[in-house]
């Protein structure tokens, strides 16, 4: 079902998408905007040209010449959405409910690149996401940064350089308050059983690696030996371990979803305990409770702009969580979790100017710089700086305006979104079917010209 | 003897108390504000008075009556109260604890269960939901195809009794949806969901023929002590004002066919509708302003029904409807957790091309109309009930702060669950906790 609309939807946007793509070989200038660099002023008026899919200039009167050239009349720019926490673009179900501990799986492995959500996101701004296995297990699988390059294959749409991450679930999902998987109830039922089932888990990777360099202390042994016995059994792979151990080891940034604020304060001591970086809570609806602790041991917290109250864990909240937490020193970003509420981000935002008084650069940084720091990829892009990749969103009015419309979509310098062509495309096909039942209507056995 | 004097005494109390009340309520001066009456055009640098818990009068000036407590809103905007179309406000506090959900009963056919006799006047929804303007909603059970009664409460006052505009505003039908085609390359099986859909409707059109049966049998004997009566039905007893086209219904629709179908339902069976949902109305917007019936439209974060109809489908869908000339009210849906998006709804809309005056419409006068409350709500106009509020902007702008709100004259407390943890989380302490 969702492959067949997709074809019918690529079918669709395809003429827009191969005038610009023609245009993406030449340098593009969007004159007369003004531009939310997000690293330095707001520039009225301003320019950007972009070449080679990267952002060449920032500034007032900007020329270039054979670029083509979009004139903004004073529409809004700011860097591409980035959504830290949303789990689109991939293929089937994203919980692996079965088993507690999934560390040894990947979403890279189901990367779905027709996922009809990737469109709907840029059509709200987007550019960018962290998508990621769900929240069914205490450590799940490995989640992974994408460009939404619209069109491209699994491959293309990988962020590269971004580091991997690991999904891990603390509350009333891995302990599984509000459903059930099939079979028998499965440990933990309570957050203290969550806890412990991390620090076993980490307990047996240790135990894991302490087998293989005794094996490898006997290989060494044996060989310095001239092999006169025989070869040391070499210990059983696991891959689930090994995948704990990537994070023991800091290979990959750990995120954790939690809501409440005594939950992520423990876990905050077993990660020191264990010297797991912690890059950052998913929701963390309480995390206003905690900022003081948060913004010491630099963990950044992904949360919602006002979205609470479904649950228990996310009924201890206020929208000024945001807010609060950001003026206490916290990394914020604010995420959607949702393929819907994905494309409303940046009405989002304008929601923690009300509440808590974040100042609306604040609030823009929400979505831009913050999360590309928290996923690592803040060299390549947040910010509309020379050298950063030319991603960027381009807006009606100020995107924070309660009547802004998302205009545009730039990725790598390439419009894979443009509203006004949408809207002609979509006149045309109308005139077309009505034309088409015209005909139907029209009585037959008349040919026109009747020449025949 | 003793019980006339009893009943007299009575009589004679509540009077006092009712006196009391009425010496208590405080009379307000809301002086310097732009005053937005939606009914007519803006007053700028005007004033409004509030007394008996009505507005008394507004205008360019007014004196100040004697002992009035005046109200300074210079650069600020007075509005009416805004009306949500349709929520679960006091009947849902968490969707996920079962225990706090009162908003659906067990089986298809509860026309009789009625939510006034469940809402929780304390939720802490009503607190939140009031951070944007809402002064009224409309709390509807849900739930199989006749949820029950749905009642136009205030959202603010000490007893359900006390909240209530109407304990009995509409029923409910949930319409059956045409179901989406599934299954990859598979051809849509739309024949057969066609007839799945008309099998239903045709389940709704006999359950009605029984109550109207049951009905007609009941007036038909009395009078006639020689027949026997038939058993006391309260389903076919709640649906008899639906039936006699004296309470209106809810009818939940989704796509075009639905919609066709509905309309023509309507008709057929003479019964008071109004739509909700009509994502596809669009496309029919034409029909829907030929059959009269009014919409309310859903909560706006959802995508299109069918990724044909456009990625902009629900919006577009709130312009066009507007645009034929459909009276079209907003609500905020299912979960009274977003009671706060009413207003974002609306904007949304506006962004897309809905004139702005007429989403304040749709926010105000028409759910007023639309459940025959106009006369006391939905519009600033001497007599009617004081349900305002003082916005420092744009109501529609999420940063907009409203501080100030009346419900029935008074001035309510617009302290709620997220502004006591706000204040109490902005205090602690700065020094580290182990």
């Amino acid at each position: 079902m969702k492959t067949r609309s997709t074809i019918a939807m690529i079918g669709l946007l395809a003429a827009g998408m191969t005038v610009t793509s023609a245009a993406a070989d030449k340098p593009l200038l969007l004159r007369n905007g003004n531009i939310i660099t997000v690293s330095g002023e707001t520039l009225a008026g301003g320019d950007v040209l972009i070449r080679d899919g990267k952002i060449a200039a920032v500034g007032k009167g900007l020329s270039a010449p054979g670029a083509a050239t979009i004139d903004l009349a004073g529409r809004w720019v700011m860097p591409g959405i980035i959504d830290s926490h949303s789990h689109i673009a991939l293929e089937g179900d994203v919980n692996e409910m079965g088993d507690l501990i999934t560390s040894e799986v990947d979403v890279r492995d189901i990367i779905n690149p027709n996922d009809l959500n990737i469109y709907y996101a840029l059509t709200g701004g987007v550019t960018s996401v962290h998508t990621m296995h769900g929240s069914a297990n205490p450590i799940a699988g490995r989640g992974i940064v994408l460009k939404l390059r619209w069109g491209g294959s699994a491959e293309d749409l990988i962020f590269k350089g971004a580091p991997v991450t690991s999904k891990w679930a603390l509350g009333e999902n891995p302990k599984q308050s509000n459903f059930s998987a099939p079979g028998k109830p499965r440990y933990p039922k309570s957050r203290m059983g969550v806890e412990a089932s991390i620090r076993l888990e980490f307990e047996k990777a240790r135990e894991y690696r302490r087998k293989w360099r005794e094996y490898e202390r006997a290989l060494d042994a044996g060989r310095a030996r001239k092999g006169r016995r025989p070869s040391p059994m070499p210990p059983k792979k696991d891959l689930r371990l090994e995948g704990i151990l990537e994070i023991l080891d800091g290979k990959i940034w750990v995120r954790c979803h939690a809501y409440q604020s005594e939950e992520m304060l423990s876990i905050m001591r077993l990660c020191k305990e264990y010297g797991v970086k912690l890059a950052c809570f998913e929701h963390a609806l309480e995390g206003y409770r905690i900022a003081e602790e948060l913004a010491r041991d630099g963990v950044a917290i992904s949360t919602f702009a006002d979205f609470w109250g479904y649950k228990w864990e996310a009924y201890n909240t206020m929208p000024h969580n945001a807010a609060l937490a950001a003026g206490k020193g916290v990394l914020v970003a604010l995420n959607s979790d949702d393929a819907e509420r994905m494309r409303h981000l940046f009405n989002d935002a304008a929601k923690t100017v009300r509440f808590g008084g974040m100042p609306e650069i604040e609030a823009i940084k929400t979505l831009t710089i913050n999360p590309a720091r928290i996923m690592g990829i803040d060299k390549w892009v947040g910010t509309i700086e020379p050298g950063k990749d030319a991603d960027l969103a381009v807006f009606s009015r100020n995107p924070l305006d309660p009547f802004t419309v998302c205009q545009m979509t730039i990725v790598d310098g390439k419009v894979l979104f443009d509203r006004d062509g949408y809207l002609a495309d979509r006149k045309k096909a109308e005139e077309a079917g009505k034309a088409k039942d015209a005909e139907k209507k029209a009585p037959k056995g008349e040919t026109p010209g009747g020449e025949v | 003897m003793k019980k006339t004097i009893f009943i007299i005494g009575l009589t004679l109390f509540i009077l006092a108390v009712s006196l009391i009340g009425r010496d208590a309520a405080p009379v307000y001066l809301i002086r310097n504000a732009t005053i937005v009456p939606v009914s007519g055009p803006p007053i700028e640098n005007g004033s409004l008075l509030i007394e008996n818990g009505r507005i008394k009068a507004l205008g360019r000036e007014i004196a100040v009556p004697d002992g009035a407590e005046v109200i300074d809103a210079s650069g600020q905007f007075v509005y009416p109260g805004f009306i949500d179309a349709y929520t679960h406000y006091g009947l849902a506090e968490i969707a996920a604890i079962s225990s706090t959900v009162d908003a659906r009963e067990i089986g298809k056919e509860n026309p009789e269960v009625r939510a006034a006799w469940a809402i929780n006047p304390f939720s802490v929804h009503f607190g939140t939901g009031r951070t944007t303007g809402t002064t009224t909603a409309l709390v509807a059970p849900s739930g199989g195809t006749f949820p029950g009664i749905s009642a136009l409460v205030k959202m603010d006052g000490w007893s359900l009794p006390e909240m209530a505009v109407s304990e009995a505003a509409t029923s409910l039908i949930n319409f059956p949806m045409t179901p989406r085609p599934s299954g990859e390359g598979v051809a849509a099986p739309k024949e057969s969901s066609e007839d799945v859909t008309s099998k239903i409707v045709d389940k709704i059109k006999d359950y009605l023929g029984e109550a109207r049966r049951y009905l007609q049998l009941k007036a038909l004997i009395s009078g006639n002590p020689g027949v026997e009566a038939p058993d006391y039905n309260a389903k076919y007893e709640a649906l008899a004002p639906v039936l006699d086209g004296s309470l209106p219904v809810i009818l939940s629709v989704e796509k075009t066919k639905d919609i066709e179908l509905a309309i023509k339902f309507v008709r057929d069976q003479k019964i008071k509708a109004i739509f909700r949902g009509c994502a596809q109305g669009f496309k029919v917007a034409d029909k829907i302003k030929a059959s009269g019936i009014p919409v309310i439209i859903d909560s706006l974060y959802r995508g299109p029904s069918e990724p044909e109809d456009g990625y902009d489908a629900p919006y577009r869908n709130v312009v066009e409807l507007a645009k034929a000339g459909v009276t079209i009210c907003f609500s905020s849906g299912d979960d009274p957790s977003a009671g706060k998006d009413l207003t974002y709804h609306a904007a949304k809309a506006v962004a897309f091309g809905l004139d702005r005056d007429e989403a304040i419409r749709a926010l105000t006068v028409n759910p007023a109309k639309v459940f025959g409350v106009d006369a006391r709500l939905g519009s600033l106009e001497p007599g009617k009930d004081a349900d305002l509020f003082i916005a420092a902007g744009d109501p529609l702008d999420a940063r907009t702060d409203i501080k100030v709100l009346f419900i029935n004259g008074r001035k309510v407390d617009m302290s709620n669950w997220w502004e006591r943890q706000y204040e109490k989380w902005s205090a602690r302490p700065g020094k580290d906790r182990p």
